[in-house]
């Protein structure tokens, strides 16, 4: 008898509440999330430099960030780039295309429109870094953000 | 009627809120795994040229043909400073604006004062000699006191160029 009438009675918890909960917290990872940070390498210290202006990404159509550690060692994605020089003149290719220009129009002084975002650690030897930098200008780009933070963490 | 709404009343329709509060758990796990929040970071904007001395040339006079000019700069656009770094630990050991020497980065930012302060001053860029030893951030100092200055049109100095010297 007590058998019959216990497999009557359901106990169903009301899920309404956890799940409201739930897409609350989807709806704020969905908002904070940021795909961009994938291209930064956060094991990086940058230098403190107080005027460090808060990136204003208006008018900056393609950014090409480069990591270069506290060695020189430049890194893409968190993979290291063995030939420094191959991966610039590629990108200034893709850039150069997008932008319809011509080797020619490099040559006779245009600019590429793509900023060239340096990420480097604060103990960056000045040799490494203007190697970047270097092969950067030598394939038309003129365009620099150097990232710093404004104060120390 | 009475009778019908007693009827629709009792055939409540319940959704299975369990399937779709397990999607929403796998969405949610998803999101808290690859939450990273990034870092707060500013950035210094610049035009780096290749490094040129740029001459201006007022209305086709030859350089060195104003006999009445004793400042051997005036004409020149390009305003130098140079960067010697320690080899060791590559903190700045001592700084330079053209020929004059400056005995730290206060008295440079001073200096640059004066210099871009001067109405007559031709200066709208700034070649930076760094030896290649000198660490970034002691780089980026020299970078912050030049793009604070002020040229005469009234922008702020944001062509830079850097030339590497060999230290030792």
């Amino acid at each position: 008898m007590s058998g019959s009438v216990s497999s009557n009675v359901k106990a169903e918890p009301n899920l309404t509440p956890i799940l409201d909960m739930v897409f609350q917290l989807i709806t704020f990872f969905m908002l904070v999330i940021n795909f961009k940070s994938a291209e930064m390498d956060l094991s990086l210290k940058l230098p403190v430099v107080g005027s460090a202006r808060p990136v204003d990404s208006k008018g900056q159509k393609e950014l090409l960030v480069l990591n270069i550690d506290d060695v020189g060692t430049l890194k893409i994605y968190n993979r290291p780039v063995a030939n420094i020089d191959g991966y610039i003149q590629q990108e200034a290719q893709a850039s150069r295309l997008a932008a319809r220009l011509t080797p020619e129009d490099i040559e006779a002084g245009e600019e590429l429109p793509t900023t060239i975002v340096i990420r480097a650690d604060r103990a960056t030897p000045f040799k490494m870094l203007n190697r970047v930098i270097k092969a950067c200008q030598d394939n038309g780009f003129r365009k620099f953000a150097l990232k710093a933070i404004n104060k120390e963490a | 009627m009475g009778r019908r709404r007693k009827k629709r009343s009792h055939s409540e329709v319940e959704l299975n809120l369990a399937a779709m509060l397990d999607m929403a758990f796998q969405l949610l796990c998803f999101f808290i795994l690859t939450f990273k929040p990034a870092p707060i970071e500013g950035q210094v904007s610049l035009r780096l040229p290749p490094p040129q001395v740029a001459v201006v040339v007022k209305g086709g006079q030859q350089a060195g043909s104003d006999e009445t000019n004793k400042n051997p700069v005036t004409g020149v656009n390009t305003l130098t400073i140079s960067v010697f770094a320690d080899p060791k630990n590559g903190q700045i050991a001592s700084l330079g604006v053209g020929e004059t020497q400056v005995p730290g980065i206060v008295a440079l930012d001073g200096k640059l004062k004066e210099v871009f302060a001067d109405p007559g001053n031709p200066f709208d860029q700034v070649i930076i000699q760094v030896s290649d030893a000198c660490r970034y951030d002691e780089l980026m100092k020299i970078v912050e006191i030049c793009t604070k200055q002020v040229l005469q049109d009234g922008k702020k100095l944001s062509k830079l160029s850097f030339v590497e010297v060999p230290s030792g």
